[in-house]
């Protein structure tokens, strides 16, 4: 345990929020982009170090702790930062699509670039500070603090709808986070552990687990709270209808990193601690997961015309997955998860980057006026069929890891909802080749050779290419190589597995 | 270097070669298709350098872990495998030689050089992987190297199309596969071939599922639509990928499980690999492109492979002992072996056409190419004669292999076999009379040109092998290191069945080649279509059906249902839930209406307000 490592967690963290109050001090502009370019720039590198460092055996326990008493003992409250081996993939994805947001901002050319550049800077540090938390109050309040800035990007820079967007996205996501912090509460209160800290809750929960009905009010409550962020089906509809309003980069990180954190939640805390309220609910969470975010999202996603609406849906149909693989209640189905997650934020970030430099080049997202702009831009046209791949779980991308584990921990549970979700890959591969063709293959369309006679669509440059070279580096990276995930995350839940079965049929 | 590292080297290099086409050689085509060539001769030399060194291996590693659950990816390197490697590397040499001279002109040729890279990485990843999770991965990443090449031309609406039905199509066998390998694990604790072989339960489940994914990869009824659509791909790939090699995957993949098998599912596969074969023969017969009547003709071959594994293992005399033998094995990688030598000839043959023909592919268009392009002619005589089974071309002992096989085991699959082979050598002595003979039908065909040496050496190879390949098996030195002991595996005729056989073979060729020779004429419009107008409407309507009954579904149902399913969820869940939740928020109190009126900053300012007074109580401030 080097201090110096828990200190270099703790400036991770600091360093984007640190940048963010600077700037909206009255930093001029030119110092503003390059002061930003560093802060984005600076939890990678220290996340990939702390990456490096990290303990090859013990995965379960938290290294790099540290603590700051923040004045808030009285409630069992303090800063208490770490990460184990769950945390730690979670970190480094944070810490990528942040880095990827932010180069894209930088040079995304937005009416006033600093207040956009402070929010993204504050998002991306609550949303480090998140998964770097071990204090649950800490956890809430550092995912309070990356969704405030959505709501308000979305109020400002979205697109169409920008008003109705941000209203029914704060609504969902505030109810969603404050049954979950109940949750939360109830946890604290009823552990009798007086303390917030995750550590002193698990060793409180071994000595003396929570009561059969307790665990069940207290997870019924988390999963609603939990799922409504994480868009579980029918609480979804916040999703599509917000991400297609939100500009790139804040769809980039909600959809890739935020909305990670009630199913991050849900695996950090409640499997450990409440794992009979969870296996009381896992039937009606596969069964709300399976038939409607896989099947029934999944058919809506084939009918969508509007490209980012597209997208949205089917990042709700992935989440499905994700759901199934946390109600399979097993070390290879949470495991399953954690992959899933890590490559779901790394592709969905991708494709919403992609999606913004392809209306950049059409001037529209309606699926039915594009087509045959492959001819014009090859290398965007690369990318965005990479992307789609990783997203349809093409082997060699880190999806195909998450998906194939998860389906294969879902059989233990359910074979029936395991053909449910193995049809899913179907109903992917229909919409994302779909998507793929209708925007680059075929003759261009009428309205594509209107635009670019007006304007000559260049191909795709580095500005645009670098943020989505890095995050399809690591989307191929976790392909070839899963074990750099899931070394850390077997550890982590190997020590004390999840030793559940599933219920009797 | 061990031969395991001669294996990975094979397995890795064609993966080099595309990750340095694409990152760096996008604009030169030249030197892309050289670098392409140059290792898929290399991956040629050391298929041939393992062959022979005789060495047999096995060797994984573990590839993730969570738990209990592993995934491990290895090189099992058996005489199968063996076999296999050797048709990839070698033909995939000969094709990747001919592409330098077809697609010499192509402004995109460094994607096309790169997919055929991927294409051999994704291929040899199948053949030399170890366990069912290892296919699957390479099993996928060929869907996707197809879907790459079929979608060459992009700007066609037509390849574009052809492209994702083929992805998806194949999508849905995977769906049936990934169950039966996920079953398999959790049935065995293992899905490892060697391990499997020592031991496995029972379960007519699981070998049916694995066959799905056959039937997708190798195109079975009912998911062979994909393959006739697929030649919008250029030729090469439809020789390399839709004809010798992945199509053939499937095959291979299921003489891997052979162990796994029961007489159940073998029934089945057994029935469906018969009917394919004879709805894929009637369908050529009325084909007028040219690369169509060798896709139809592929998808016929592949029913015959299957069919025959379907058939399963015979009782054999062994040195005074009775024992069964997987004949099936035997003769659906005989058969394999040789349909890649020939069939690749004859689509390579057809590119060699169609290049000379100025992109013409309606054969009615064609006629009197025999002067014109010699070698070509020539040597897709040899084709001909090798499919259609003239005694000692290659096809003839694999197809009389699968009809002993048959004969001996099943009458009814025997005799549609049998008149199977007669519409073969119908259909296919049709396409070489009315391409090559007669006169001149079009200007492209009177301006025909023979291909550069680059093209027409690989014809002249395959050729040689579609001759030999067949008794190299049984009459060479080569044959038990070429086969090992796949070879032992050919069911062989003997005494009087022998001569039935034969017989049966040559009435077969005799009665389907001798009725298309005299009953086509050189001419521009089909006999068959004027002098048989409605048996000619009845096979067109037979080919169209299936199409139109996926179009219906997708258009119709798919389609339909997705947009009712939208029409809901739009309404009830954003429209009536959402306001209702509106509404309950709205009576909450002030916070919650001051969002509905649309004012963020409020939020954010009682969530400060709310931390502030939370933090001032907690630190005893008041």
């Amino acid at each position: 345990m080097n201090p110096s490592n828990a200190q270099l967690l703790q400036l991770a963290i600091a360093t984007p929020l640190g940048a963010a109050l600077i700037i909206a001090c009255g930093l001029p502009k030119r110092f503003s982009t390059k002061l930003a370019a560093a802060a984005f720039t600076a939890p990678l590198l220290i996340a990939l170090w702390l990456w490096s460092q990290f303990p090859a055996e013990n995965a379960h326990q938290y290294a790099y702790l540290s603590t700051t008493y923040t004045g808030l003992a009285a409630f069992g409250i303090s800063l208490k930062l770490g990460l184990n081996g769950i945390a730690l993939p979670m970190f480094l994805l944070a810490a990528i699509v942040g880095l990827a947001a932010g180069l894209y901002a930088l040079r995304s050319g937005a009416e006033r670039l600093k207040l956009y550049l402070v929010l993204l800077l504050v998002m991306h540090g609550g949303l480090l500070g998140v998964f770097a938390s071990v204090d649950i109050f800490f956890f809430y309040f550092f995912h309070e603090l990356a969704l405030i800035p959505t709501f308000i990007m979305v109020g400002i820079w979205g697109g169409r709808d920008r008003n109705y967007a941000a209203m029914k996205l704060t609504i969902y996501l505030t109810a969603g986070a404050m049954l979950s912090l109940l949750g939360l509460i109830a946890l604290y209160v009823k552990s009798g552990a007086n303390s917030f800290d995750l550590i002193e809750l698990k060793d409180a929960v071994a000595a003396q687990a929570l009561a059969g009905h307790t665990q069940n009010w207290i997870g019924g409550l988390l999963l609603l709270g939990f799922g409504t962020l994480v868009s579980l089906w029918p609480l979804h509809t916040w999703a599509p209808l917000g991400y297609g309003a939100a500009p790139s980069s804040a769809a980039m990180l909600h959809a890739g990193v935020l909305k990670k954190f009630g199913l991050y939640g849900l695996i950090q805390i409640a499997i450990p601690l409440i794992p009979l309220g969870l296996q009381h609910w896992a039937w009606k969470l596969a069964l709300l997961a399976g038939i409607g975010n896989v099947l029934v999202v999944g058919f809506v996603t084939m009918a969508q015309r509007d490209l980012k609406q597209m997208l949205g849906y089917s990042s709700v149909m992935h989440m499905g997955y994700c759901f199934l693989g946390i109600a399979a209640l097993s070390t290879i189905g949470t495991g399953g998860v954690v992959l899933l997650m890590v490559a779901h934020g790394l592709s969905v970030a991708l494709l919403f980057l992609l999606a913004t430099s392809i209306h950049h080049r059409t001037h529209t997202f309606d699926l039915s006026e594009m087509g045959g702009l492959a001819q014009k831009t090859p290398v965007l046209a690369a990318f965005f069929v990479a992307a789609t791949m990783a997203g349809i779980g093409l082997p060699g991308f880190a999806n195909f890891w998450g998906e194939l584990t998860v389906f294969v921990a879902l059989w233990k549970f359910s074979h029936a909802l395991t053909a449910v979700a193995v049809a899913g890959v179907i109903i992917s591969a229909v919409y994302g080749l779909r998507a793929a063709a209708r925007v680059f293959f075929g003759p261009a369309s009428e309205q594509l050779q209107r635009v670019t006679a007006q304007h000559p669509p260049a191909d795709l440059d580095w500005k645009e290419k670098l943020p989505a070279l890095i995050l399809l580096a690591a989307l191929l990276l976790f392909g070839f190589y899963p074990k750099a995930i899931s070394q850390p995350v077997d550890q982590a839940l190997n020590p004390a597995p999840v030793t559940l079965t599933a219920p009797a049929r | 270097m061990t031969a395991l590292n001669h294996a990975i080297l094979a397995l890795l290099l064609p993966l080099a070669s595309a990750v340095v086409i694409a990152l760096f050689l996008r604009q030169r085509g030249a030197v892309a298709s050289w670098l392409s060539t140059g290792v898929a001769g290399a991956i040629a030399a050391l298929s041939i350098h393992l062959l022979l060194g005789g060495e047999r291996f096995e060797s994984s590693v573990e590839w993730l872990r969570f738990g209990a659950f592993s995934v491990s990816l290895g090189v099992k390197y058996d005489d199968l495998a063996a076999l296999m490697l050797f048709i990839v590397g070698f033909v995939g040499f000969l094709i990747h030689l001919f592409s330098l001279g077809y697609m010499h002109d192509d402004k995109a040729r460094a994607r096309f050089f790169g997919g055929l890279s991927i294409f051999m990485f994704s291929m040899i990843g199948i053949v030399l992987a170890d366990n069912l999770f290892m296919i699957f991965i390479f099993w996928e990443l060929v869907g996707f190297s197809s879907w790459l090449l079929i979608n060459h031309y992009h700007e066609k609406q037509s390849a574009a199309d052809a492209s994702k039905k083929a992805f998806i199509v194949n999508r849905v066998g995977d769906f049936g596969f990934l169950l039966g390998i996920i079953m398999c694990y959790w049935a065995n604790g293992t899905v490892n071939f060697t391990e499997l072989g020592q031991d496995h339960v029972f379960s007519t489940a699981i070998p049916l599922l694995l066959f799905c994914g056959a039937m997708g990869k190798s195109a079975q009824m009912p998911l062979q639509v994909w393959l006739p659509d697929a030649m919008e791909g250029p030729t090469p790939v439809s020789a390399l990928i839709h004809a010798a090699t992945m199509v053939a995957a499937g095959i291979f993949m299921l003489c891997r499980i052979n162990v796994l098998m029961v007489p159940q599912a073998l029934e089945v596969i057994m029935w469906i690999g018969t009917i394919t074969a004879l709805y894929a023969a009637l369908c050529a017969i009325v084909q007028r492109d040219i690369k169509k009547v060798l896709a139809y003709s592929t998808l016929s071959q592949l029913g015959y492979m299957v069919a025959a594994f379907g058939l399963g293992s015979i009782a054999v005399e062994h040195g005074g002992h009775q024992m069964l033998l997987a004949a099936g094995v035997g003769a659906a990688m005989f058969h394999l072996t040789t349909h890649a030598f020939f069939k690749a000839l004859m689509f390579l043959g057809s590119g060699s056409v169609i290049h000379g023909c100025h992109h013409e592919q309606d054969i009615f268009k064609m006629g009197g190419l025999m002067k014109k392009m010699p070698v070509t002619f020539t040597t897709f005589t040899i084709g001909v004669l090798a499919i259609i089974g003239m005694p000692a071309f290659a096809g003839f002992f694999s197809k009389d292999a699968i009809l002993y096989l048959a004969m001996t085991k099943n009458t009814a699959v025997f005799a549609i076999l049998a008149f199977t082979a007669v519409l073969t050598s119908f259909y296919m002595v049709r396409l070489w009379k009315i391409t090559f003979l007669g006169e001149a039908r079009s200007d492209a065909a009177k301006h025909a040109h023979e291909s550069g040496l680059v093209m027409t050496l690989p014809l002249v190879i395959l050729a040689a092998l579609s001759i030999f390949g067949g008794t190299w098996f049984f009459h060479s030195g080569i044959y038990p290191k070429l086969a090992g002991t796949v070879a032992l595996l050919i069911p062989e005729a003997h005494g009087s069945a022998h001569t039935t056989i034969l017989l049966v073979s040559l009435a077969v060729m005799t009665v389907g080649g001798g009725a298309a020779l005299l009953f086509y004429k050189s001419a521009a419009t089909d006999t068959l279509e004027e002098k048989f107008r409605f048996g000619f409407s009845v096979l067109t309507g037979l080919k169209e059906s299936f199409d139109r009954v996926y179009n219906y579904y997708v258009a119709k149902v798919q389609q339909r249902f997705a947009m009712v399913l939208n029409f809901l969820e739009q309404i009830v869940l954003a429209g009536a839930i959402i306001r209702g939740l509106a509404g309950f928020a709205g009576l909450v109190g002030y916070g919650a209406r001051a969002l509905y009126t649309g004012s963020l900053h409020a939020y954010v300012y009682w969530f400060l307000l709310g931390a502030v007074l939370l933090w001032a109580y907690a630190a005893g401030i008041f």
